[in-house]
């Protein structure tokens, strides 16, 4: 289920300037893939047009086999209240219970399932967003910032599980870090500002994953590339 | 323990009295112009009684007029935040029906309505009715994005999960409107009654000031003060027991 | 010296002269008990046509209200003259208020109940008994209707209290049998429509049914009369001249026209049919003087007050009433 966005132009309602100008880009199938780019180039409101909330927008994206896009960011909140784990049980079908508990696991939050929201760390409240996410029904997901203030041994363990949990969906990772997204991602679409061209780059990542020695040289050669891209 | 309202009230009361003796005696004023202490404690005597029966009448009515205005404005609300358009247009009604005085409108609610229950209770929720319509179209159509994103793109948003989640998360301002909005219902009780019913403590004092009787407006003071704080200090009380139960779920 | 300059020389002196009598004027507060209405008809006239002026006062007529209050007004200095209802000025005598009586506007009290004769059988105060009535509790119709009820022998159960305010629809749906109203004021105005309606009516008048209970008088205070006698007599002067000349049937048209200049609201029509009402009611004999004060009535408002219990004790009623010796 390849996703290709060909020639998309878009200004936002009384902006002076075009965030895009004949954008084009492809994502190819299944798989752990990241948008990177300096903030303000216009990642979200890819991750926007991708996930069906902006629309009216030049240009085309072809995503056919693709049902469900889901778009989760940093700052989203859970109702107060209930406390997370029922929370979880609200959104989670039945038959996801024991999934639901594996990623309760892996995101580290046995300890943490039990109280409201607002009494979790940042990096406690992005894990238990993306849990519910990861319970839902979905063939693209697009995490914008989803694994901020966690630390980065939890982040590598949440993301090589996530790659063992869901082998058949698509994943657009949006981070600020060169690093995760050359260690971890399959494509990495370097996002640039509106005065250079082509505005979006693709640069191969390393995929790395749970089993997989990681090579460190061929890490800091698609570092270099996706900060030589940016 | 006297609740901080109710302190603060008897405070305010007792320098606002202090100041009235003062003017009094320092004018050499009669006592039908500012009663003397001896001629108020008489009338607290003689009228208390009955003035207490009038006050906790208005009160009730006021309650209730309250109540109704809540669950009015939570309708209208929840209704006006399905468009934009007529959340709109609710808002700018209430703003227009908001600027006539009530004063004016009362007598023609009397007229059509006689100067029973119904009038005092219709007066009191009008009063007391547009503040809080226009803070509750407020919380109820300002969406928290960063909540209900998640069952708006998974498709399990309902209208009562929105309102739930509205509500929830302006509970603290939509106490504060509350409680705020109870002055201006018993305020409008008492001004209806004063306009043209036959009851209340709004009655009451229209009578004694037929008479030019000060002191008694003074012990209708007293207990409609006395009056509004308790019911303002139960409501806050609920607001904050509701709050504490909804944080330590 | 050329014409232009001896013009302007002259109206110069004119000027001068005008600001020199102008500050000659003695300025008073005169606070109305009501809003200006053709029960104020005499103290506008008097104040327009230049009845003060000519006393050497500048009189500023202040319209009254529900709100106001010219008893407190005088105790307080912000007037120096006032208009208040015998009630109010032994309620507030009863608690040592320094006020004294000058003038009593209205002869006859304006106050009256109007019913219709072909529905209501009433040729006497005993026939109140069982009817209902309609009454503005704690207002001045209340203790004159308890005096009525007294004075015939009449209990409270047996007639009907009916409470009333502004709305007159009980009256017109006979609800109610007799409702209060001023004989010079609203009457004026319902009579026009029951007549309309093709209905009869008639004023129940507890004056004629023994009851005097005194309406509007000329007040002020103790202070006024002992340290400003020139000044309360000047007043007097020209606000007895000022209303006797109102109420003079040949000076009918001024009078009106007056009264509509301060009071834009009432139609001239209903004015006119206002106007010789008041005379009545103010002059109903033709020897009366007008602004004599009454001692009599006086004294039986008095009365009815003490003994409905809306005054704490007696009044001493001679020493209110004022007369210039």
């Amino acid at each position: 289920m390849p996703i290709e966005g060909r020639h998309i132009s878009y200004r936002y309602p009384n902006a002076a300037g075009e965030v895009f100008a004949d954008l084009n880009f492809r994502m190819d199938g299944p798989g752990f893939h990241a948008l990177f780019g300096p903030s303000g180039v216009g990642k979200t409101t890819l991750a926007k047009m991708l996930s069906g909330t902006i629309r009216g927008f030049e240009g085309t994206i072809a995503d056919d086999g693709v049902r469900r896009v889901l778009y989760t960011y940093n700052l989203e909140r859970l109702p107060g209240w209930s406390n997370v784990r029922a929370h979880f049980e609200e959104i989670a079908p039945l038959a996801g219970r024991r999934r639901m508990e594996e990623l309760i696991e892996t995101f580290g939050m046995e300890a943490n399932v039990g109280s409201r929201f607002h009494r979790l760390s940042l990096g406690q409240q992005n894990r238990a967003n993306l849990i519910r996410y990861l319970l839902q029904d979905f063939d693209l997901l697009i995490m914008d910032e989803s694994l901020a203030n966690v630390d980065e041994f939890t982040r590598e363990k949440i993301i090589l599980k996530v790659k063992i949990l869901f082998p058949d969906r698509c994943f657009l990772y949006i981070s600020h870090n060169v690093a995760e997204v050359a260690k971890f991602c399959s494509q990495v679409l370097v996002l640039r500002s509106r005065s250079r061209s082509p505005q979006l780059v693709a640069v191969q990542g390393c995929d790395h994953r749970e089993s997989a020695e990681s090579d460190p040289g061929l890490l800091e050669r698609a570092m270099l590339e996706i900060v030589h891209a940016a | 323990m006297l609740h901080r309202r109710i302190y603060q009230f008897l405070i305010i009361y007792a320098i606002g009295l202090g100041l009235l003796l003062a003017l009094k005696y320092g004018l050499n004023l009669s006592d039908y112009v500012i009663p003397s202490p001896d001629e108020i404690v008489r009338t607290c005597r003689t009228y208390g009684g009955p003035y207490l029966l009038a006050v906790l009448n208005t009160l009730a009515v006021a309650v209730l007029g309250h109540i109704l205005s809540i669950c009015l404005a939570t309708v209208v609300a929840v209704i006006g935040r399905l468009t934009a358009w007529i959340g709109s247009f609710i808002r700018t009604a209430a703003y227009n029906i908001q600027a006539y005085p009530i004063v004016a409108v009362a007598p023609i609610i009397f007229i059509l309505l006689g100067d029973g229950l119904q009038s005092r209770l219709l007066i009191a929720a009008m009063i007391c009715y547009f503040p809080l319509l226009l803070s509750f179209i407020g919380v109820f159509s300002e969406p928290i994005r960063e909540i209900e994103h998640f069952y708006e793109s998974t498709g399990r948003m309902t209208w009562r999960l929105q309102v739930k989640i509205r509500a929830f998360e302006n509970i603290q301002k939509l106490t504060t409107v509350i409680v705020g909005s109870a002055t201006m219902a018993m305020v409008g009780t008492i001004v209806a009654e004063f306009i043209a019913a036959t009851a209340g403590i709004g009655y009451s004092i229209r009578i004694a000031l037929y008479q030019s009787d000060l002191a008694k407006i003074l012990v209708a003071l007293f207990l409609i003060g006395v009056g509004t704080s308790l019911y303002l200090v139960s409501l806050e009380w609920a607001g904050n027991a509701l709050q504490k139960r909804l944080k330590s779920l | 010296m050329k014409p232009s300059l001896k013009i302007i020389c002259i109206a110069c002196a004119i000027f001068l002269i005008a600001c020199a009598q102008k500050e000659k004027l003695e300025e008073v507060n005169y606070r109305l008990k009501w809003l200006y209405n053709v029960s104020a008809v005499g103290d506008l006239y008097a104040e327009t046509r230049g009845y003060f002026t000519r006393n050497g006062l500048k009189v500023n007529v202040k319209p009254g209200g529900p709100e106001r209050d010219a008893l407190k007004e005088l105790e307080l200095g912000h007037a120096h003259f006032g208009v208040a209802s015998a009630d109010q000025v032994l309620r507030a005598a009863a608690k040592g208020a320094p006020i004294v009586v000058l003038a009593q506007l209205f002869q006859v009290n304006p106050l009256h109940w109007i019913y219709r004769p072909d529905q209501t059988v009433f040729s006497g105060g005993e026939e109140l008994k069982g009817k209902r009535i309609g009454v503005t509790f704690g207002g001045n119709d209340e203790a004159i209707l308890r005096a009525l009820l007294a004075r015939y022998g009449i209990a409270e159960s047996q007639v009907t209290l009916f409470s009333v305010r502004y709305d007159y629809t009980p009256f017109y749906e006979g609800r109610v049998d007799f409702w209060p109203l001023y004989l010079n004021a609203q009457a004026v105005i319902i009579a026009e429509k029951l007549e309309k309606a093709g209905e009869t009516y008639a004023f129940l008048s507890p004056d004629r049914l023994g009851v005097r209970f005194v309406a509007n008088s000329v007040v002020t205070t103790r202070e006024m009369v002992e340290k400003r006698p020139e000044t309360v007599k000047r007043f007097l002067t020209a606000l007895l001249e000022g209303w006797r000349d109102a109420l003079d049937p040949r000076n009918q048209d001024q009078a009106i026209q007056v009264l509509l200049d301060a009071d834009r609201e009432t139609p001239e029509a209903v004015v006119r049919k206002q106007l010789p009402v008041t005379r009545e009611l103010m002059l109903p004999a033709a020897r009366i003087e007008f602004g004599k004060i009454d001692a009599v009535a006086w004294k039986q408002t008095e009365a009815i007050l003490r003994s409905q219990n809306l005054i704490p004790g007696s009044v001493d009623v001679e020493s209110l009433l004022f007369t210039f010796k």
